[in-house]
């Protein structure tokens, strides 16, 4: 049982490590629900009795609720605890400074002036959604439409602060305002691993803020060189290419099945035809009816569990 | 875009995120999600994204350019190969920049 737990506990660390952040967690956590068995167990566990609103993620494991088998000491004294949070979230300093870099440049290099582009990370504070927003912003899409793909690029946040705010759900209305906003992929990923289930335990809140405050930190630090260096790299070096490869590396694990994948070739396919809509119009239509295929595929395939067609359907596609 | 529309973004940017990261804190315990809504918002980020970055790779100039002569779309292809093997984000741009400019100065 020890042996599975450290698996657990190490394969989270590399994966947050090594996807840099964005989606990170939530690529991992999908891969891991494909190996072994128990760790199946110890994260539906967490899943579950964090928050009842995130167990649809993985629906058939719900039985798995039942047994518990991952308990931690808790801290003396919130000292201990922001210290031991600090220690934890230390080596993904490096990861997200980085990530910041890349978002840091490719804002100068779609033409935002530097104030701009400061004001930006400064208020955003959201890699994937500025990414997001960046080719809109070049191509001049009306501002309604730039916030609602930053808002469905933002929704897997949604799921990951359901997990998360039953912990502090105690504090001030303000207080959980703020931590909500700075809590992002990596910081939700570090602390389930040390709270998976709910309980009232000390150095909960100065735990969190260790893996926040350094967090938010190494980004607008990146960020703030990016922003910097993007404006005295020339233009013809087509350093903005590396916003779309890293928009690619974040979409990547967010495929996390048959129906995903279909969803995803359906809306990018929908969005190279209607690329001349008026109003960038054809991107929200795009993510609409790619959203509609996986959901479709998903119950078609939920119809048939038959492993072997199943089988056979992979080797199709 | 003028000035004053890029700060209209930053100010719907920063609400997009804060609905999507605070919302729960807010007022998590007094709702839950429909079923439906749940599936969608597990495949709606994938999807917006594909739907951002797939004419990106493509279009040249606003013309459909499928052939492995179009650099981004190599380098995008070769990249997404590299990241499923290597899982690491950071390496993964590195080497798409890497085949992308050297195809680029037509190395």
């Amino acid at each position: 049982m020890l042996a599975t737990l450290d698996y657990f506990q190490i394969s989270i660390a590399n994966g947050i490590l090594t996807d840099s952040g964005v989606a990170g967690l939530f690529s991992k956590v999908c891969q891991l629900c494909f190996k072994g068995k128990w760790v199946h167990v110890v994260f539906i566990n967490l899943l579950t009795n964090s928050a009842s609103q995130a167990s649809f993620l993985f629906p058939s494991y719900n039985d798995a609720l039942s047994r518990s088998i991952y308990t931690l000491m808790s801290f003396e004294s919130d000292k201990a605890a922001f210290k031991e949070g600090l220690r934890v979230g230390a080596p993904t300093w490096f990861g997200v400074g980085a990530w910041g870099l890349v978002v840091g440049i490719a804002m100068i290099k779609v033409g935002l002036t530097l104030p701009q582009a400061l004001g930006m990370t400064l208020f955003v504070f959201a890699g994937s959604a500025q990414l997001a927003s960046l080719p809109l912003i070049a191509v001049h899409a009306p501002v309604w439409v730039i916030f609602a793909t930053a808002l469905v690029v933002n929704l897997r946040f949604l799921i990951f602060s359901a997990i998360l705010a039953p912990h502090f759900s105690h504090l001030p209305w303000r207080t959980r305002a703020w931590l909500g906003f700075l809590t992002g992929d990596i910081s939700v990923g570090l602390f389930m691993q040390r709270y998976p289930e709910f309980a009232e335990e000390k150095g909960k809140l100065a735990y969190l803020k260790a893996l926040v405050f350094p967090n938010w930190a190494a980004w607008q630090i990146g960020s703030i060189i990016g922003i910097l260096l993007g404006s005295q790299v020339p233009t013809s070096w087509g350093l903005g290419f590396a916003g779309t490869l890293a928009i690619l590396c974040i979409m990547l694990p967010l495929i996390i099945n048959r129906a995903a994948f279909a969803g995803v070739v359906v809306s990018g396919i929908c969005a190279l035809l209607t690329v001349n809509f008026p109003y960038k119009l054809g991107l929200l239509l795009a993510v609409l009816l790619g959203m509609g295929t996986a959901m479709m595929l998903e119950e078609y395939l939920d119809g048939k569990k038959e492993p072997a067609t199943d089988k056979n359907q992979e080797e199709q596609s | 875009m003028s000035d004053w529309e890029i700060w209209l973004v930053i100010a719907l940017l920063t609400l997009a995120t804060f609905i999507a990261r605070s919302g729960f804190w807010l007022v998590g315990h007094h709702i839950s999600l429909p079923k439906r809504v749940q599936e969608a918002l597990r495949y709606a980020p994938a999807c917006a994204l594909a739907a951002i970055i797939v004419p990106d790779l493509l279009l040249t100039n606003g013309q459909v350019e499928v052939g492995l002569q179009n650099p981004r779309l190599l380098a995008g292809l070769l990249a997404t190969a590299f990241f499923l093997v290597r899982r690491n984000m950071l390496q993964t741009i590195f080497f798409g920049m890497a085949v992308f400019t050297y195809i680029r100065l037509g190395l």
